[in-house]
């Protein structure tokens, strides 16, 4: 068993994966016992069920192509089994991945003696829950005890910044790795690292450069051999595999060299037999490669521009991930953005460097736990396990047990400096500064005293803190939220809160919740996304109680309490509570990335082909030139959504992952456009908003609520002549929302409300309920009870029917 | 949710980690990190904290998200000005809580103009 602490960090990459080790003062790259630091994520499985991992399964892709897979990492979190027909056996994606893991973690046994429990493995920044909790499921399969995740692009920035020293301002991370694309713009000062933002493409990496490379060959064979070939024919599928890794080795090739050749000797493509013999030069690669560069690119200037930066404004620009060593890549960022590349740093490794950092300041030690256990009084500890704090501070509690117990207690660090000498309080607790050494670890030991005055031994006895970085909170990638049945959604975390987060919001039911009926379900579907409407956000799970499983039938308007939890990886569980009963309900029923038919897709590209027709006509009617335009780029998209639905009737389910998320961003970019022409109303509509709270709030708000409107008005000014429409209804919420404070402070708002809500009888759903109601308040406004008047009102709010529409569109909740 | 005045006083940072406006970086992650091992095992004292509006439960989740908002030099400005009300200011009881518009057809009654998408 070693003596140090050991911590360990996994990239589990789309091609190829990584391990490093991290003992507090160093980080060790994990080499396979072919002496690499790469893994390339394939797997191969035989007819007698024995697996092959890494470089020996990708030369088995050529020759046994079937039962051979790479690329599984896309497919996480999506439930779709791949098959390995010679063991007759069908595995998950998250199950492939766990050989890999195996395969790193034996790495790890065989070169430092031990095998490891916990680990950090690393996730792109823009993997939703489904694939992170799939991730984790891998680990879990892979034999870890405990994992904790990162996103790839804090790891590749703890690593730079640890390398670094006093690395100071703003820089960027550029991840471009086998198919996903990261941009992080993080900034240090004093020790502290700081993730200001990310952007990316989960649909962007090696493989699309790849794919163009590919297409330009069966060009060039259609042209010299005369054949029609066309990459989305599924009858070409393993000829194409084949030829596509000869194309990435001479891509590799050509980062060194000028030219070189695509050589396969007959290639079965369909029913064409093809010595393929193509010259593929540098200048090929730039040509065709440029575009997709240069959305990456476009990416990361998007990204600053929107925290207010110029290129000329970063310190400099790490490079992480394969692609990026490519010529073409590195002049091309050169030229666009003008920044200083920052070097001596491995792209292909940072990011497991960076996960074994974290594991560090997660205090996550790789070390099984010792068999003989530690003997003495137990105690609870808390401190940063990595901090760049000098004097830090640690914290303990005594665990409540019988016996012998300290009074006091002292900090001794290895090389003899000890802290003061601090008592427990009545709490039985304590809180202490240290010193820490710069850039090491520091053991320390725990010295407790009895009332009189004898040593005590303490469990544990002894922990360690490694001075270095600090790391902030990571950040949430996405807002997450609830759909709600009027196709709104409710926030319960933006977009950037520090992780770990819980939050709690109570809702009502929409509709009566019947007990013992199977079919009667309560549904809170949980999204995730940017926008204020549920459907153009990602269903990423849903909780669902059924009447068969409540203890009493729930009326519509029951109130639930929910709550929902990430960890620090984002992992996401969720708990309901039906107030009336206290029952609580806590399985997330669905967790997959939702599936994309071929057929469905296609008739969002039909309906999406409508809208963008109806809005040009519009865009001509009013002379708007830059909406054009702007839909000229959608319609291009579109095309590119149409190449990716032909490749998934193919049987390319990643493909058909990327169209669906193309529709959805497309339907996005169109909604903008919509709010954009509708500008004109949203603008009046301020205007009546702030015309009509100003009265309520001058004469029924605090002053505060005077100050805060008033910044709320200012703010209504600023996005209305910047023409922002989300800050402008980001504004106009605040406006209400003050403005509805005031209002319920008017002696008339509650009978207001109650006529209101009687007019609208007719359609409550529990009309009986209803009328009676509506009798209780016409008696209380006879007495002039205001009282009545607001819970009877209330109350007639909860009988309100939803929109069937609204309520479809916002993923079928329940809630309101 | 856009948080109302009275939370925006209750939660301001500095009052969540117990911090003078002047405080330095190093100070802020110092005493974060101390509050959040401190509530992780339960500290009486962590357990609450004192704004202008009076008492107030702390929980893990308020301080990082007042440690997030202090790291940000841009959004640590508005809570420095907010921060430096003075204390004793008579501040009003906490307004009733402004009730989401339930009914469809509320927003005309308060005469928000047609209801709108977005
Ligand atoms: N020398 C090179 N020149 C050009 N491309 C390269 C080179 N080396 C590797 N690549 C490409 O890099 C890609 C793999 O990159 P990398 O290993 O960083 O991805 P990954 O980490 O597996 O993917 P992700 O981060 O998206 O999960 C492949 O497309 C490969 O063809
Ligand atoms: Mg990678």
């Amino acid at each position: 068993m070693s003596e140090k602490s050991l911590f360990l960090g996994i990239d589990l990459g789309t091609t190829n994966s990584a391990a490093a080790v991290f003992d507090g003062t160093q980080v060790h790259l994990v080499r396979t016992p072919q002496g690499t630091t790469l893994t390339p994520s394939i797997v191969r499985l035989d007819a007698k069920g024995s697996v092959t991992v890494g470089a020996k399964a990708r030369r088995l892709l050529d020759l046994d192509p079937d039962n051979t897979r790479g690329e599984f990492k896309r497919l996480m979190g999506t439930g779709q089994a791949l098959d390995f027909p010679a063991a007759k056996r069908q595995l998950k994606p998250e199950q492939l991945a766990a050989e890999v893991l195996k395969s790193l973690r034996a790495d790890v046994q065989e070169q430092f003696g031990l095998a490891p429990a916990r680990a950090v493995i690393s996730v792109p920044a823009l993997f939703e829950l489904p694939q992170s909790s799939a991730t984790s499921e891998a680990a879990r399969l892979a034999g870890f005890e405990r994992v904790e995740l990162i996103q790839e692009p804090i790891a590749s920035a703890l690593a730079a910044g640890w390398t670094t020293h006093n690395a100071a301002g703003s820089w960027m991370v550029f991840d471009l790795g086998g198919g996903t694309f990261d941009a992080s713009l993080l900034e240090t000062r004093d020790g502290l690292l700081r993730v200001i933002g990310h952007d990316g493409d989960n649909f962007l990496g090696g493989r699309d450069f790849d794919h163009v490379l590919v297409d330009f060959v069966l060009e060039t064979l259609s042209a010299t051999q005369g054949v029609r070939l066309a990459r989305a024919d599924p009858a070409l599928a393993a000829g194409l595999r084949k030829l596509k890794l000869a194309v990435e080795d001479a891509k590799i090739e050509l980062t060194r060299e000028k030219a070189t050749s695509v050589l396969v000797p007959a290639l079965q493509l369909g029913a064409h037999v093809l010595d393929v013999d193509v010259t593929l030069t540098r200048d090929d690669v730039t040509r065709l490669c440029t575009p997709l560069v240069d959305r990456s690119i476009a990416v990361c200037v998007r990204l600053l521009r929107h925290h207010g930066l110029d290129p000329g404004q970063l310190s400099r620009l790490v490079l992480v991930g394969g692609p990026t060593v490519m010529p073409v890549l590195r002049q091309r960022l050169q030229d666009l953005l003008g920044v200083t590349l920052a070097d001596g740093l491995d792209p292909m490794t940072l990011v497991a460097q960076g996960a074994a950092l974290y594991a560090a300041s997660a205090g996550l030690d790789a070390r099984p736990a010792p068999k003989l256990e530690e003997q003495g009084r137990r105690i609870w500890l808390q401190y940063p396990a990595m901090t760049s704090d000098l004097s830090p501070h640690v914290v303990g509690r005594l665990v409540e047990e019988p016996g012998p117990k300290p009074v006091s207690i002292q900090l001794e660090r290895h090389d003899g400096w000890k802290s003061a000498e601090a008592p427990f309080n009545e709490e039985g607790a304590f809180v202490l500064a240290v010193d820490v050494e710069p850039r090491k670890p520091n053991e320390f030991t725990l010295r407790g005293k009895t009332a009189d005055g004898k040593a005590i031994a303490l469990k544990p006895s002894k922990f360690s803190i490694v001075q270095g970085l600090t790391l902030n909170d990571p950040p949430l990638s996405r807002t997450l939220g609830v759909a709600m049945a009027n196709d709104r959604v409710n926030t319960y975390f933006e977009r950037g809160a520090p992780l770990p987060a819980r939050r709690t919001f109570r809702h009502e039911t929409v509709e009566a919740l019947v007990k013992g009926q199977q079919e009667s379900v309560l549904r809170i579907p949980i999204v995730q996304g940017e926008y204020d409407h549920a459907h153009l956000c990602r269903l990423v799970g849903a909780l669902e109680v059924r009447g068969d499983q409540l203890d009493a039938t729930l009326p519509a308007g029951s109130q639930v309490e929910l709550t929902l939890e990430l960890d620090r990886g984002g992992r996401l569980s969720a708990r309901a509570m039906i107030v009336s009963t206290t029952q609580v309900f806590e399985e997330i029923a669905q967790l997959l990335v939702p599936e994309a038919t071929p057929e469905a897709l296609h008739g969002g590209l039909q309906a999406t082909r409508d809208r963008v027709t109806q809005l040009r006509t519009a865009a001509f009617r009013h002379g708007l030139t830059r909406h054009i335009e702007q839909l000229g780029q959608v319609e291009q998209t579109l095309g590119e959504v149409e190449r990716d639905i032909g490749a998934a009737r193919g049987g390319d389910t990643d493909a058909a992952q990327k169209a669906k998320r193309g529709l959805l961003e497309i339907d996005a970019t169109l909604d903008q456009l919509d709010g954009d022409s509708k500008f004109p109303e949203l603008e009046e509509e301020a205007v009546s908003a702030v015309s009509w709270a100003s009265s309520l709030v001058s004469r029924f708000a605090s002053p505060q609520e005077q100050r805060l409107f008033d910044e709320a008005v200012a703010g209504v000014e600023k996005a209305r002549r910047a023409r922002q429409v989300h800050e402008l209804q980001r504004r106009l919420r605040q406006v209400r929302q003050l403005g509805n404070a005031a209002y319920y402070r008017h002696p008339d708002a509650w009978p207001e409300q109650f006529e209101h809500a009687a007019s609208n009888l007719s359609s409550m759903t529990d009309l009986p309920k209803a009328e009676k109601l509506v009798a209780d308040g016409r008696a209380a406004m006879a007495r002039g009870d205001t009282t009545t008047i607001k819970r009877v009102t209330e109350q007639l709010w909860r009988l309100a029917p939803a929109d069937a529409r609204e309520r479809q569109q916002g993923h079928n909740s329940s809630l309101r | 949710m856009v948080p109302g005045l009275f939370e925006r006083i209750a939660q301001n940072p500095f009052y969540v980690l117990g911090l003078a406006p002047t405080a330095s970086r190093t100070e802020l992650e110092r005493e974060g990190s101390k509050l959040l091992s401190m509530l992780q095992l339960g500290f009486k004292d962590a357990l609450t904290y004192r704004s202008p509006l009076g008492e107030h439960p702390r929980t893990e989740e308020a301080v990082r998200a007042a440690m997030a908002e202090l790291r940000d030099p841009k959004r640590r400005l508005v809570h420095e000005l907010l921060a430096a009300l003075p204390a004793s200011q008579t501040v009003p009881a906490a307004p009733q809580a402004a009730p989401e518009l339930k009914w469809p057809r509320a927003p005309r009654v308060f005469g928000y103009g047609p209801k709108r998408e977005g």
